[in-house]
């Protein structure tokens, strides 16, 4: 149980960053304009995505699914030959190629499509693959007529279908969630130590422990406030939909948190000028923000950069709040992030009570 | 009573330029301060001052020697020690965005107590100021605001180091009666100073120091008549024509 001093520390803590407006306003106001650009991009009649087809076998059925690609408001057609289009793929005019084989023709093995894409295009594909292949589902079911039982199957399939703000979302709150805990720790140490408060709080009795317990509830306290402020602008006037449970969500908001202020006080206690503070600072988050599945799929990251990746502290939490805002997943299923979320959780906190030496911190 | 015991404090560090060997910012000190004194520790800059400060007050390690304040040791026990004492440091920044109440407030309760700060900002004249930031307060201010916090938890030793550079007169004046006052009630001052003024005016014993050592301890008073210069010969009256006049008589020739 936190003591009295440590309560009204953590008190005194959540007073100075209340009075803080510009710091509050700029912890929200980046998600939040981030998703409302993407949620009035999205609103509006979306941007077909343009393929490209080359028809090698030009008989009834291939013209039929031609037809059927066209329909579909998701995908702007336009037929040309194999050269023509490769030629306008690189050119960035079209999303990608997909060719039609010689023999397309109802087989018991199943047709071959090749798709011919841009790898410097490969964060959008991460997206539009699966909306090519539900799309290329549905022609199908619709070419071989099959019954309204699918289609029950296919309404299951849409309502889960992702927009990008849902997908988002997650990967925001983690972002903020590291950013709000870095600065709580790691930054906020660096200047209280340059302006000698710590000095000034070490001759009184309070203890390191004490300071440290108030630090942490105070963030805590931050972190929560802001996710739910987030997650609530987000569902109510962003309509991102939320379907897991709250209480894993902020199971992880919180371990999250802890995770971030470890390393933060690692920071902290490893910097020891603001500038050195910012650049060992600007070394954790940068390469997080872009590599951890913050803004789009890890799946879609070249292969090399995968399974590093996987492993940075903001890939497991992000990761973890996604399956569950997205897919509903319980804890039990993302047992894999929250086993990434445990290793950096004792790593954190054994580099962070190894490195955080009181006296020089306060000196 | 002493309330202060220091023998053979010592303090040393590495040399910046060759880290095999340390030099001493504190070079084996002895002094005792009895209760109810004001005690002075003069010298120039990086004589020592404030290292002996810091070691007295448990934010750094005594390396040699001990410290004892009220009986507590302070080597073994910096945290008892840190509850009777009460600290003013050179630089005195706080928190941002918290008003002076707020922070008297806070630490009290870092002592665990609780404390009228209204009254204790009285001690101090800054009773109208009890809602302003330390930011927004003058200097002579800022410093009594640092004693006030310094006096949250009714220290029985109130260290203060140099409180009076860069004030103007008026405040100086202002700060040496805050001191008298407290110290009339029975507190133990101790304090740095680089003003001679001050250390003559306000405290019953000096100790100055130079190079981590005290070269010279006593009452203002015996301080100058051990180690002032012999007073300046009388000056010298009349010219050569008194000599002149002296040596040939008054009388008138011709």
């Amino acid at each position: 149980m936190p003591t009295k001093t440590q309560l009204h520390l953590a008190k005194v803590f959540l007073k100075i960053f209340l009075r803080d407006r510009q710091s509050i306003f700029f912890s929200l106001f980046f998600p939040v304009i981030f998703m409302s650009v993407f949620s009035f991009a999205n609103n509006g009649s979306q941007d077909p995505i343009t393929i490209g087809v080359v028809d090698n076998s030009s008989n009834t059925l291939s013209q039929g699914f031609i037809e059927s690609l066209n329909a579909n408001p998701v995908f702007d057609v336009s037929l040309d030959n194999e050269t023509a289009l490769r030629s306008r793929l690189i050119e960035g005019d079209m999303t990608l190629v997909l060719i039609l084989p010689d023999e397309f023709v109802e087989q018991a093995g199943g047709t071959e499509l090749n798709l011919i894409v841009d790898a410097a295009q490969v964060q959008q594909l991460g997206l539009i693959v699966p909306l090519l292949e539900q799309t290329l589902i549905s022609i199908e079911r619709e070419f071989r007529n099959i019954e309204p039982m699918f289609s029950l199957a296919i309404e299951d399939v849409e309502a889960r279908s992702q927009r990008y703000l849902d997908f988002l979302l997650p990967g925001l709150l983690a972002f903020t969630l590291m950013q709000l805990s870095i600065a709580g720790s790691g930054f906020n140490i660096e200047e209280y130590r340059r302006k000698g408060i710590l000095k000034r709080l070490f001759v009184t009795p309070i203890k390191p422990k004490d300071f440290i317990t108030s630090i942490v509830i105070a963030r805590l306290v931050i972190c929560l406030i802001q996710m739910s402020v987030l997650m609530a602008i987000a569902v109510f006037f962003l309509e991102v939909s939320i379907v897991g449970n709250f209480i894993s969500l902020y199971l992880l908001i919180i371990l999250g948190t802890v995770i971030f202020l470890c390393l933060g006080f690692c920071l902290g206690s490893i910097a020891k000028t603001q500038q050195a503070v910012m650049a060992v600072g600007n070394i954790v988050i940068f390469p997080q923000i872009f590599l951890s599945g913050v803004f789009y799929p890890i799946e879609s990251m070249p292969a090399l950069i995968q399974p590093i990746a996987r492993v940075l502290p903001l890939s497991f939490i992000a990761t973890g709040l996604r399956e569950i805002a997205n897919s509903g997943a319980t804890l039990l299923e993302i047992i894999p992030s929250l086993i990434g979320i445990a290793v950096w959780f004792v790593i954190g906190f054994l580099l962070a009570t190894r490195l955080f030496v009181w006296k020089e911190v306060a000196n | 009573m002493s309330i202060i015991e220091v023998k053979n404090l010592a303090k040393k560090y590495p040399l910046p330029d060759d880290s095999s060997k340390t030099f001493y910012a504190v070079a084996g000190i002895s002094f005792s301060i009895e209760a109810g004194e004001i005690y002075g520790i003069l010298g120039p800059n990086g004589a020592g001052k404030t290292t002996t400060l810091e070691m007295l007050e448990g934010l750094i390690d005594i390396d040699e020697g001990s410290a004892f304040i009220d009986g507590i040791d302070v080597g073994s026990n910096p945290f008892e020690v840190k509850e009777i004492i009460g600290v003013q440091l050179q630089s005195n920044e706080y928190f941002d965005n918290l008003s002076l109440i707020e922070l008297l407030t806070l630490f009290a309760t870092l002592y665990d107590r609780s404390i009228d700060a209204i009254n204790l900002l009285e001690k101090v004249q800054l009773v109208e100021k009890a809602q302003a930031k330390p930011a927004n307060l003058s200097g002579g201010q800022k410093q009594r605001f640092s004693i006030a916090c310094a006096l949250a938890n009714n220290p029985k030793v109130l260290f203060l180091d140099e409180p009076t550079t860069g004030l103007d007169p008026q405040a100086k004046r202002n700060l040496w009666d805050l001191v008298l006052q407290l110290n009339s009630n029975g507190m133990t001052v101790v304090l740095t100073t680089h003003n001679m003024e001050e250390a003559e005016s306000l405290c019953q014993r000096i100790a100055i120091m130079d190079h981590g050592n005290v070269v010279a301890e006593d009452t203002p008073q015996n301080l100058i008549l051990t180690h002032a210069p012999e007073p300046p010969m009388a000056p010298l009256h009349g010219n050569i024509e008194d000599v002149f006049l002296a040596l040939t008589g008054h009388g008138l020739r011709d």
